[in-house]
Protein backbone atom coordinates (compact mmCIF):
# COMPACT_ATOMS: atom_id res chain seq x y z
CA UNK A 1 0.00 0.00 0.00
CA UNK A 2 2.69 2.35 0.98
CA UNK A 3 5.14 1.69 -2.29
CA UNK A 4 1.93 2.37 -4.36
CA UNK A 5 1.15 6.03 -2.32
CA UNK A 6 5.13 6.60 -2.91
CA UNK A 7 4.82 5.64 -6.36
CA UNK A 8 1.69 7.88 -6.95
CA UNK A 9 3.26 11.06 -5.06
CA UNK A 10 6.32 10.41 -7.53
CA UNK A 11 4.54 11.00 -10.25
CA UNK A 12 2.52 13.75 -9.49
CA UNK A 13 5.74 15.62 -8.82
CA UNK A 14 6.85 14.81 -12.00
CA UNK A 15 3.52 16.48 -13.28
CA UNK A 16 3.64 19.42 -11.50
CA UNK A 17 6.17 21.01 -14.62
CA UNK A 18 4.00 23.22 -16.46
CA UNK A 19 3.58 21.35 -20.10
CA UNK A 20 5.63 22.85 -23.18
CA UNK A 21 3.88 24.77 -25.94
CA UNK A 22 5.18 21.56 -28.48
CA UNK A 23 8.27 23.95 -29.23
CA UNK A 24 9.75 23.24 -32.70
CA UNK A 25 12.91 23.79 -32.60
CA UNK A 26 14.73 22.85 -28.72
CA UNK A 27 18.66 23.16 -29.26
CA UNK A 28 20.98 23.64 -26.49
CA UNK A 29 23.98 25.47 -27.61
CA UNK A 30 26.92 26.48 -25.45
CA UNK A 31 29.30 29.43 -26.07
CA UNK A 32 32.45 28.66 -24.55
CA UNK A 33 34.76 32.17 -24.32
CA UNK A 34 37.09 33.38 -21.46
CA UNK A 35 36.63 30.81 -19.37
CA UNK A 36 32.91 30.46 -19.15
CA UNK A 37 30.86 27.87 -20.67
CA UNK A 38 27.56 29.84 -21.27
CA UNK A 39 24.13 28.02 -22.53
CA UNK A 40 21.88 29.13 -25.01
CA UNK A 41 18.87 27.12 -25.08
CA UNK A 42 17.12 27.74 -28.25
CA UNK A 43 13.21 26.97 -28.14
CA UNK A 44 10.21 28.03 -30.23
CA UNK A 45 8.44 27.95 -33.69
CA UNK A 46 11.35 28.28 -36.37
CA UNK A 47 9.53 28.85 -39.14
CA UNK A 48 9.11 31.88 -38.04
CA UNK A 49 12.41 32.90 -39.17
CA UNK A 50 12.65 35.40 -35.89
CA UNK A 51 14.68 34.53 -32.64
CA UNK A 52 13.88 36.84 -29.40
CA UNK A 53 17.42 37.17 -27.67
CA UNK A 54 16.30 36.82 -23.81
CA UNK A 55 19.41 39.21 -22.35
CA UNK A 56 18.45 38.47 -18.46
CA UNK A 57 18.95 40.80 -15.64
CA UNK A 58 21.30 40.80 -12.43
CA UNK A 59 23.58 40.99 -13.08
CA UNK A 60 23.69 37.77 -12.22
CA UNK A 61 20.38 36.28 -12.66
CA UNK A 62 18.88 33.58 -15.01
CA UNK A 63 17.57 33.35 -18.40
CA UNK A 64 15.83 29.35 -18.40
CA UNK A 65 14.18 30.80 -14.53
CA UNK A 66 12.33 33.11 -16.74
CA UNK A 67 10.87 30.59 -19.51
CA UNK A 68 7.85 29.89 -17.33
CA UNK A 69 6.58 32.97 -18.11
CA UNK A 70 8.00 34.09 -21.24
CA UNK A 71 7.20 30.42 -23.09
CA UNK A 72 4.31 31.91 -24.45
CA UNK A 73 6.36 33.50 -27.00
CA UNK A 74 7.13 30.06 -28.33
CA UNK A 75 4.64 29.17 -29.85
CA UNK A 76 4.95 31.95 -33.11
CA UNK A 77 8.54 32.63 -32.49
CA UNK A 78 11.85 31.04 -31.39
CA UNK A 79 13.29 32.59 -28.29
CA UNK A 80 16.63 32.17 -27.10
CA UNK A 81 17.31 31.71 -23.54
CA UNK A 82 21.25 32.60 -22.38
CA UNK A 83 22.66 32.49 -19.13
CA UNK A 84 25.48 35.11 -19.37
CA UNK A 85 28.82 34.20 -17.59
CA UNK A 86 28.71 33.57 -14.13
CA UNK A 87 24.60 33.69 -14.07
CA UNK A 88 21.85 31.01 -14.23
CA UNK A 89 23.65 27.71 -15.66
CA UNK A 90 26.63 28.95 -16.75
CA UNK A 91 29.69 27.18 -15.81
CA UNK A 92 33.67 27.04 -15.93
CA UNK A 93 36.45 28.79 -14.62
CA UNK A 94 36.12 32.45 -14.81
CA UNK A 95 38.52 35.18 -13.66
CA UNK A 96 36.30 38.07 -11.41
CA UNK A 97 37.85 40.58 -13.98
CA UNK A 98 36.19 39.49 -17.23
CA UNK A 99 33.18 41.21 -14.86
CA UNK A 100 32.83 43.93 -16.68
CA UNK A 101 30.13 45.39 -20.01
CA UNK A 102 33.14 45.43 -22.55
CA UNK A 103 33.22 41.68 -21.45
CA UNK A 104 29.25 41.20 -21.60
CA UNK A 105 29.42 42.73 -25.11
CA UNK A 106 31.93 41.07 -26.54
CA UNK A 107 29.95 37.76 -25.46
CA UNK A 108 26.85 38.91 -26.37
CA UNK A 109 28.61 39.20 -29.96
CA UNK A 110 29.40 35.57 -30.11
CA UNK A 111 26.03 34.84 -29.11
CA UNK A 112 24.28 37.06 -31.94
CA UNK A 113 27.10 35.19 -34.21
CA UNK A 114 26.10 31.79 -32.75
CA UNK A 115 22.57 32.11 -33.65
CA UNK A 116 22.91 33.68 -36.77
CA UNK A 117 25.31 30.92 -37.79
CA UNK A 118 22.65 27.96 -36.54
CA UNK A 119 19.95 29.95 -38.14
CA UNK A 120 21.02 31.94 -40.82
CA UNK A 121 17.80 32.67 -42.54
CA UNK A 122 16.40 33.90 -39.19
CA UNK A 123 16.59 38.17 -37.47
CA UNK A 124 17.77 38.76 -34.01
CA UNK A 125 15.78 40.41 -31.61
CA UNK A 126 16.94 41.88 -28.26
CA UNK A 127 14.45 40.62 -25.21
CA UNK A 128 16.81 42.57 -22.15
CA UNK A 129 15.24 43.25 -18.83
CA UNK A 130 16.99 45.51 -16.11
CA UNK A 131 20.79 44.61 -16.24
CA UNK A 132 20.47 43.16 -20.10
CA UNK A 133 19.45 46.34 -20.91
CA UNK A 134 22.77 47.82 -19.66
CA UNK A 135 23.90 45.08 -22.08
CA UNK A 136 22.55 45.81 -24.65
CA UNK A 137 23.22 49.93 -24.97
CA UNK A 138 26.98 48.65 -24.39
CA UNK A 139 27.10 46.25 -27.51
CA UNK A 140 24.62 48.44 -29.55
CA UNK A 141 26.69 51.60 -29.17
CA UNK A 142 29.78 49.74 -29.76
CA UNK A 143 31.26 49.99 -33.85
CA UNK A 144 28.43 48.42 -36.47
CA UNK A 145 26.59 45.55 -33.82
CA UNK A 146 23.43 47.23 -34.34
CA UNK A 147 22.90 46.39 -37.75
CA UNK A 148 23.05 42.90 -37.01
CA UNK A 149 20.14 43.30 -34.92
CA UNK A 150 16.36 43.64 -35.92
CA UNK A 151 15.31 45.39 -32.81
CA UNK A 152 15.22 46.02 -29.56
CA UNK A 153 12.95 45.70 -26.57
CA UNK A 154 14.10 47.68 -22.82
CA UNK A 155 12.28 46.32 -20.22
CA UNK A 156 12.61 48.67 -16.85
CA UNK A 157 16.67 49.61 -17.86
CA UNK A 158 18.93 52.21 -17.76
CA UNK A 159 20.93 53.75 -19.84
CA UNK A 160 22.66 56.23 -17.49
CA UNK A 161 23.91 55.48 -13.58
CA UNK A 162 23.43 58.99 -12.68
CA UNK A 163 19.91 59.32 -14.61
CA UNK A 164 18.57 56.34 -12.86
CA UNK A 165 19.86 57.20 -9.81
CA UNK A 166 18.17 60.34 -9.21
CA UNK A 167 14.85 58.60 -10.90
CA UNK A 168 15.22 56.07 -7.55
CA UNK A 169 15.74 58.65 -5.29
CA UNK A 170 12.67 60.72 -6.52
CA UNK A 171 10.71 57.84 -6.67
CA UNK A 172 11.85 56.82 -3.11
CA UNK A 173 11.11 60.79 -1.66
CA UNK A 174 7.83 60.68 -3.41
CA UNK A 175 6.43 57.40 -1.82
CA UNK A 176 8.08 58.79 1.54
CA UNK A 177 5.86 61.87 1.28
CA UNK A 178 3.11 60.06 -0.08
CA UNK A 179 3.28 57.34 2.90
CA UNK A 180 4.36 59.91 5.68
CA UNK A 181 7.72 58.03 6.54
CA UNK A 182 10.00 60.74 8.23
CA UNK A 183 12.73 59.42 8.47
CA UNK A 184 13.11 57.98 4.89
CA UNK A 185 11.61 61.71 3.31
CA UNK A 186 14.62 63.02 5.94
CA UNK A 187 17.40 60.79 4.35
CA UNK A 188 16.14 61.38 0.82
CA UNK A 189 15.94 65.18 1.44
CA UNK A 190 19.40 65.14 2.59
CA UNK A 191 20.93 63.60 -0.07
CA UNK A 192 20.00 64.87 -3.54
CA UNK A 193 21.30 63.00 -6.65
CA UNK A 194 23.04 65.14 -8.99
CA UNK A 195 25.23 64.56 -12.36
CA UNK A 196 28.04 65.80 -10.08
CA UNK A 197 27.78 63.98 -7.19
CA UNK A 198 26.18 60.61 -8.72
CA UNK A 199 29.64 58.78 -9.21
CA UNK A 200 30.66 59.29 -5.34
CA UNK A 201 27.18 59.42 -3.60
CA UNK A 202 26.21 56.20 -1.19
CA UNK A 203 23.77 55.05 -3.35
CA UNK A 204 22.92 51.68 -1.39
CA UNK A 205 20.89 53.38 1.21
CA UNK A 206 18.58 55.12 -1.09
CA UNK A 207 18.17 51.83 -3.05
CA UNK A 208 16.97 50.63 0.08
CA UNK A 209 14.44 52.83 0.79
CA UNK A 210 12.71 52.09 -2.26
CA UNK A 211 12.63 48.82 -1.71
CA UNK A 212 11.08 49.58 1.97
CA UNK A 213 9.02 52.20 0.45
CA UNK A 214 7.72 49.02 -1.60
CA UNK A 215 9.92 49.65 -4.72
CA UNK A 216 8.99 46.03 -6.17
CA UNK A 217 6.91 43.61 -3.83
CA UNK A 218 7.18 40.68 -6.39
CA UNK A 219 9.26 37.69 -5.82
CA UNK A 220 8.96 34.87 -7.37
CA UNK A 221 9.85 32.29 -4.05
CA UNK A 222 6.33 33.16 -3.20
CA UNK A 223 4.38 31.43 -6.07
CA UNK A 224 4.81 27.28 -5.21
CA UNK A 225 3.78 26.46 -8.68
CA UNK A 226 7.09 28.46 -9.85
CA UNK A 227 9.51 27.02 -7.50
CA UNK A 228 8.16 23.36 -8.28
CA UNK A 229 8.38 24.08 -11.89
CA UNK A 230 12.43 25.75 -10.96
CA UNK A 231 13.19 22.72 -8.94
CA UNK A 232 11.76 20.06 -11.26
CA UNK A 233 11.45 21.24 -15.06
CA UNK A 234 15.01 24.00 -14.77
CA UNK A 235 18.39 22.82 -15.91
CA UNK A 236 19.66 24.83 -13.65
CA UNK A 237 22.08 22.90 -10.74
CA UNK A 238 19.80 23.92 -7.45
CA UNK A 239 21.74 26.32 -5.78
CA UNK A 240 23.76 27.47 -9.08
CA UNK A 241 21.70 30.11 -8.69
CA UNK A 242 22.58 31.78 -5.38
CA UNK A 243 26.57 31.96 -5.94
CA UNK A 244 26.76 34.86 -8.30
CA UNK A 245 26.13 37.57 -6.28
CA UNK A 246 29.17 38.05 -4.27
CA UNK A 247 30.99 38.10 -7.70
CA UNK A 248 29.49 41.63 -8.78
CA UNK A 249 30.99 43.62 -6.33
CA UNK A 250 32.98 45.42 -8.27
CA UNK A 251 30.31 46.17 -10.80
CA UNK A 252 28.07 47.53 -7.83
CA UNK A 253 30.80 49.96 -6.59
CA UNK A 254 32.91 50.83 -9.81
CA UNK A 255 31.72 50.01 -13.14
CA UNK A 256 28.21 50.42 -13.14
CA UNK A 257 28.54 53.90 -11.84
CA UNK A 258 30.46 54.80 -14.75
CA UNK A 259 27.71 53.85 -16.86
CA UNK A 260 26.72 56.33 -19.35
CA UNK A 261 25.38 55.83 -22.77
CA UNK A 262 22.68 58.59 -22.99
CA UNK A 263 24.94 60.83 -25.65
CA UNK A 264 25.53 57.38 -27.49
CA UNK A 265 22.02 56.40 -28.64
CA UNK A 266 20.93 59.04 -30.87
CA UNK A 267 23.05 56.59 -32.81
CA UNK A 268 20.27 53.69 -32.56
CA UNK A 269 18.58 53.40 -35.61
CA UNK A 270 17.01 49.82 -35.25
CA UNK A 271 13.29 49.75 -33.74
CA UNK A 272 13.42 50.41 -30.06
CA UNK A 273 10.18 49.05 -27.53
CA UNK A 274 9.75 50.69 -23.78
CA UNK A 275 8.13 48.62 -22.03
CA UNK A 276 7.78 49.80 -18.57
CA UNK A 277 6.11 48.49 -15.16
CA UNK A 278 4.65 51.64 -14.37
CA UNK A 279 4.81 50.76 -10.46
CA UNK A 280 8.69 50.03 -10.09
CA UNK A 281 11.09 51.64 -8.11
CA UNK A 282 13.62 49.89 -9.15
CA UNK A 283 14.15 51.52 -12.60
CA UNK A 284 10.89 53.55 -12.49
CA UNK A 285 9.00 54.90 -15.29
CA UNK A 286 10.90 58.11 -15.54
CA UNK A 287 14.25 56.41 -16.92
CA UNK A 288 11.95 55.18 -19.89
CA UNK A 289 10.86 58.56 -20.39
CA UNK A 290 14.24 60.06 -20.75
CA UNK A 291 15.05 56.69 -22.90
CA UNK A 292 12.49 58.16 -24.97
CA UNK A 293 14.22 61.86 -25.42
CA UNK A 294 17.95 60.22 -25.86
CA UNK A 295 16.55 58.02 -28.73
CA UNK A 296 16.20 60.73 -31.26
CA UNK A 297 16.82 58.74 -34.67
CA UNK A 298 15.06 55.84 -33.70
CA UNK A 299 11.48 54.12 -34.37
CA UNK A 300 10.23 54.01 -30.39
CA UNK A 301 6.88 52.22 -29.45
CA UNK A 302 6.15 52.20 -25.74
CA UNK A 303 4.15 49.51 -23.99
CA UNK A 304 2.82 50.69 -20.24
CA UNK A 305 2.26 47.71 -17.72
CA UNK A 306 0.04 49.90 -15.16
CA UNK A 307 -0.20 46.46 -12.48
CA UNK A 308 3.40 46.12 -12.93
CA UNK A 309 6.78 46.56 -11.12
CA UNK A 310 9.97 45.68 -12.01
CA UNK A 311 9.06 42.54 -13.86
CA UNK A 312 6.14 42.61 -16.22
CA UNK A 313 6.57 39.64 -17.36
CA UNK A 314 5.70 37.65 -14.22
CA UNK A 315 2.61 40.32 -12.56
CA UNK A 316 0.99 40.62 -16.71
CA UNK A 317 2.17 38.05 -18.49
CA UNK A 318 -0.20 37.60 -21.17
CA UNK A 319 -0.22 41.02 -21.68
CA UNK A 320 3.41 41.05 -22.09
CA UNK A 321 3.80 38.42 -24.26
CA UNK A 322 1.40 39.82 -26.98
CA UNK A 323 3.04 43.54 -26.39
CA UNK A 324 6.58 41.53 -27.00
CA UNK A 325 5.06 39.45 -30.67
CA UNK A 326 3.25 42.61 -31.75
CA UNK A 327 6.84 44.03 -31.40
CA UNK A 328 8.51 41.71 -33.48
CA UNK A 329 5.80 41.25 -35.98
CA UNK B 1 26.37 6.92 -22.35
CA UNK B 2 27.71 3.81 -24.00
CA UNK B 3 31.17 4.93 -22.71
CA UNK B 4 29.88 5.25 -19.41
CA UNK B 5 27.70 2.12 -19.12
CA UNK B 6 31.33 0.61 -19.79
CA UNK B 7 33.37 2.50 -17.10
CA UNK B 8 30.27 1.36 -14.63
CA UNK B 9 30.32 -2.27 -15.82
CA UNK B 10 34.19 -2.74 -15.72
CA UNK B 11 33.87 -1.05 -12.26
CA UNK B 12 31.77 -3.81 -11.05
CA UNK B 13 34.25 -6.33 -12.42
CA UNK B 14 37.18 -4.68 -11.16
CA UNK B 15 35.81 -4.88 -7.31
CA UNK B 16 34.02 -8.52 -7.90
CA UNK B 17 37.77 -9.55 -9.25
CA UNK B 18 39.72 -8.18 -5.77
CA UNK B 19 36.58 -9.73 -3.58
CA UNK B 20 35.70 -6.52 -1.73
CA UNK B 21 33.28 -7.04 1.12
CA UNK B 22 30.23 -5.38 -0.66
CA UNK B 23 28.95 -3.82 -3.60
CA UNK B 24 26.95 -0.74 -3.60
CA UNK B 25 24.49 0.06 -6.57
CA UNK B 26 22.21 3.03 -6.54
CA UNK B 27 19.99 6.04 -7.58
CA UNK B 28 22.20 8.99 -7.32
CA UNK B 29 21.07 12.41 -8.04
CA UNK B 30 20.05 15.98 -7.26
CA UNK B 31 16.40 15.37 -7.90
CA UNK B 32 14.10 12.66 -9.51
CA UNK B 33 14.35 15.24 -12.87
CA UNK B 34 18.54 15.46 -12.22
CA UNK B 35 19.46 11.89 -12.52
CA UNK B 36 22.12 9.30 -12.11
CA UNK B 37 23.69 5.85 -10.87
CA UNK B 38 26.34 5.17 -8.67
CA UNK B 39 28.17 1.92 -7.99
CA UNK B 40 30.74 1.75 -5.03
CA UNK B 41 33.10 -1.37 -3.36
CA UNK B 42 33.25 -1.28 0.11
CA UNK B 43 36.41 -3.12 2.64
CA UNK B 44 36.43 -2.99 6.13
CA UNK B 45 39.42 -1.36 7.62
CA UNK B 46 38.09 -1.95 11.10
CA UNK B 47 35.24 -4.10 12.75
CA UNK B 48 33.57 -4.79 16.14
CA UNK B 49 31.33 -5.36 18.01
CA UNK B 50 29.78 -3.51 21.06
CA UNK B 51 29.46 -5.93 24.06
CA UNK B 52 26.73 -3.91 25.53
CA UNK B 53 24.53 -3.99 22.49
CA UNK B 54 25.65 -5.76 20.10
CA UNK B 55 25.85 -3.06 17.24
CA UNK B 56 28.59 -3.95 15.08
CA UNK B 57 30.96 -0.89 14.35
CA UNK B 58 32.99 -0.54 10.91
CA UNK B 59 35.68 1.84 9.32
CA UNK B 60 35.26 1.18 5.58
CA UNK B 61 36.71 2.23 2.71
CA UNK B 62 36.18 2.08 -1.18
CA UNK B 63 35.96 3.73 -4.64
CA UNK B 64 33.05 4.69 -5.98
CA UNK B 65 31.57 6.11 -9.15
CA UNK B 66 28.46 7.69 -10.08
CA UNK B 67 27.19 9.16 -13.31
CA UNK B 68 24.32 11.92 -13.43
CA UNK B 69 22.52 14.21 -15.92
CA UNK B 70 21.02 17.70 -15.46
CA UNK B 71 19.30 17.85 -18.74
CA UNK B 72 19.77 20.25 -21.08
CA UNK B 73 23.46 21.36 -19.22
CA UNK B 74 25.57 18.77 -18.37
CA UNK B 75 26.46 14.91 -18.27
CA UNK B 76 28.68 14.33 -15.07
CA UNK B 77 31.13 11.48 -13.90
CA UNK B 78 32.40 11.13 -10.10
CA UNK B 79 35.06 9.23 -8.71
CA UNK B 80 34.62 8.75 -4.82
CA UNK B 81 37.65 7.15 -2.68
CA UNK B 82 35.07 7.23 0.19
CA UNK B 83 36.01 6.02 3.89
CA UNK B 84 32.89 5.31 6.21
CA UNK B 85 31.80 4.59 9.33
CA UNK B 86 29.10 2.81 9.61
CA UNK B 87 27.10 1.17 12.53
CA UNK B 88 24.38 -1.49 12.80
CA UNK B 89 22.32 -2.30 15.36
CA UNK B 90 21.40 -5.98 16.53
CA UNK B 91 18.36 -5.14 14.46
CA UNK B 92 19.87 -4.24 10.95
CA UNK B 93 19.22 -0.59 11.80
CA UNK B 94 22.04 0.74 9.54
CA UNK B 95 23.65 4.62 10.39
CA UNK B 96 26.57 5.63 8.60
CA UNK B 97 28.58 9.06 8.13
CA UNK B 98 31.77 9.56 6.20
CA UNK B 99 33.69 11.71 3.86
CA UNK B 100 35.20 11.74 0.15
CA UNK B 101 38.10 13.76 -1.66
CA UNK B 102 36.14 13.44 -4.89
CA UNK B 103 37.32 14.54 -8.58
CA UNK B 104 34.21 15.17 -10.93
CA UNK B 105 34.24 15.70 -14.82
CA UNK B 106 31.26 16.77 -16.48
CA UNK B 107 30.54 17.33 -20.41
CA UNK B 108 28.70 19.63 -21.79
CA UNK B 109 24.87 18.83 -22.96
CA UNK B 110 25.27 20.57 -26.20
CA UNK B 111 26.84 21.85 -29.67
CA UNK B 112 29.68 23.82 -27.76
CA UNK B 113 31.36 26.78 -29.97
CA UNK B 114 34.23 28.81 -29.23
CA UNK B 115 35.81 31.97 -31.20
CA UNK B 116 38.81 31.03 -33.39
CA UNK B 117 41.67 33.39 -34.06
CA UNK B 118 39.59 34.42 -37.15
CA UNK B 119 37.55 35.93 -35.60
CA UNK B 120 34.67 32.87 -36.37
CA UNK B 121 33.55 29.98 -34.11
CA UNK B 122 34.76 26.45 -34.17
CA UNK B 123 33.00 23.62 -32.53
CA UNK B 124 34.61 22.14 -30.03
CA UNK B 125 34.15 18.42 -29.44
CA UNK B 126 33.61 16.69 -26.07
CA UNK B 127 33.54 19.76 -24.35
CA UNK B 128 33.71 20.24 -20.13
CA UNK B 129 35.12 21.25 -17.27
CA UNK B 130 36.70 18.93 -14.48
CA UNK B 131 36.58 19.83 -10.95
CA UNK B 132 37.57 18.84 -7.09
CA UNK B 133 34.42 18.02 -4.96
CA UNK B 134 35.13 17.31 -1.31
CA UNK B 135 32.26 15.21 -0.04
CA UNK B 136 30.33 14.33 3.11
CA UNK B 137 27.70 12.15 3.31
CA UNK B 138 24.90 10.92 6.44
CA UNK B 139 22.89 7.83 5.30
CA UNK B 140 20.19 5.30 7.50
CA UNK B 141 19.32 2.12 6.19
CA UNK B 142 18.43 -1.88 6.93
CA UNK B 143 20.37 -4.92 6.93
CA UNK B 144 18.04 -7.57 6.30
CA UNK B 145 20.89 -10.39 6.37
CA UNK B 146 20.63 -10.32 10.06
CA UNK B 147 16.83 -10.93 10.61
CA UNK B 148 16.25 -12.21 7.32
CA UNK B 149 18.94 -14.14 6.30
CA UNK B 150 19.33 -12.07 2.80
CA UNK B 151 22.80 -11.21 1.94
CA UNK B 152 21.63 -7.16 1.06
CA UNK B 153 21.22 -4.15 2.86
CA UNK B 154 18.96 -1.08 1.37
CA UNK B 155 20.19 2.30 2.49
CA UNK B 156 19.41 5.76 1.35
CA UNK B 157 22.26 8.76 1.82
CA UNK B 158 22.44 12.67 1.68
CA UNK B 159 25.65 13.98 -0.15
CA UNK B 160 26.53 17.71 0.51
CA UNK B 161 29.40 18.26 -2.27
CA UNK B 162 31.48 21.56 -2.70
CA UNK B 163 32.37 21.85 -6.57
CA UNK B 164 35.57 23.33 -6.44
CA UNK B 165 36.09 25.70 -8.30
CA UNK B 166 32.57 26.69 -9.94
CA UNK B 167 32.75 30.07 -12.10
CA UNK B 168 34.46 32.67 -9.67
CA UNK B 169 34.77 30.70 -6.46
CA UNK B 170 32.75 27.70 -5.56
CA UNK B 171 29.64 25.68 -5.44
CA UNK B 172 27.56 24.01 -2.61
CA UNK B 173 25.48 21.00 -4.72
CA UNK B 174 23.50 18.16 -2.81
CA UNK B 175 22.46 14.67 -3.85
CA UNK B 176 20.77 11.98 -2.59
CA UNK B 177 21.33 8.18 -3.37
CA UNK B 178 18.69 5.24 -2.67
CA UNK B 179 19.50 1.27 -3.61
CA UNK B 180 20.97 -1.79 -2.73
CA UNK B 181 24.25 -2.83 -0.85
CA UNK B 182 24.97 -6.59 -1.68
CA UNK B 183 27.52 -8.33 0.84
CA UNK B 184 29.53 -10.67 -0.86
CA UNK B 185 31.48 -12.00 1.91
CA UNK B 186 30.26 -14.02 4.82
CA UNK B 187 31.06 -11.39 8.03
Amino acid sequence: MYSYLALASLLMLLACGDRDPQPIENNTLFLRNKGADMPIWVKGKRQSKKIILYVHGGPGDCAMCYRYYLKGLETETMVAYWDQRVAGASSGKVDESTLRYAQFSEDLGYVVQLLKTQYPDAEVYLLAHSFGVELSWQYLTTGTNQQKIAGLIVVNGMFSFANWLAAVRDWALREAKQQKKTEAETYLLANPVTPENAATIEWEPIYRWMYKLGGNPVSLYKDGKYLLNYSFNSPNTALAQFTHAKAYTYYGNVESRRFEKGPLLKDIRIPVGLFWGVKDGVVPVEVGDATKKVLTNASVTEARFSESWHEPFITETEKFNRAVLDFVQ
Amino acid sequence: MKIIIILLGLFVLGVLSVQAQSLRVGYYGETVTHYGLKVAAEWSLKSYIKERNQARKEFLVGPALATYRHPQNHIGLVLFPELTYRRTSRRGGIFEVGLAPAYAYYFLEGATYTPDESGGLRRVRWAGQDAFLPTVFVGVGKDLSLRRQVPVAWFTRLNVMQQRPYNTSTLIRFSLEAGINFSLKKR
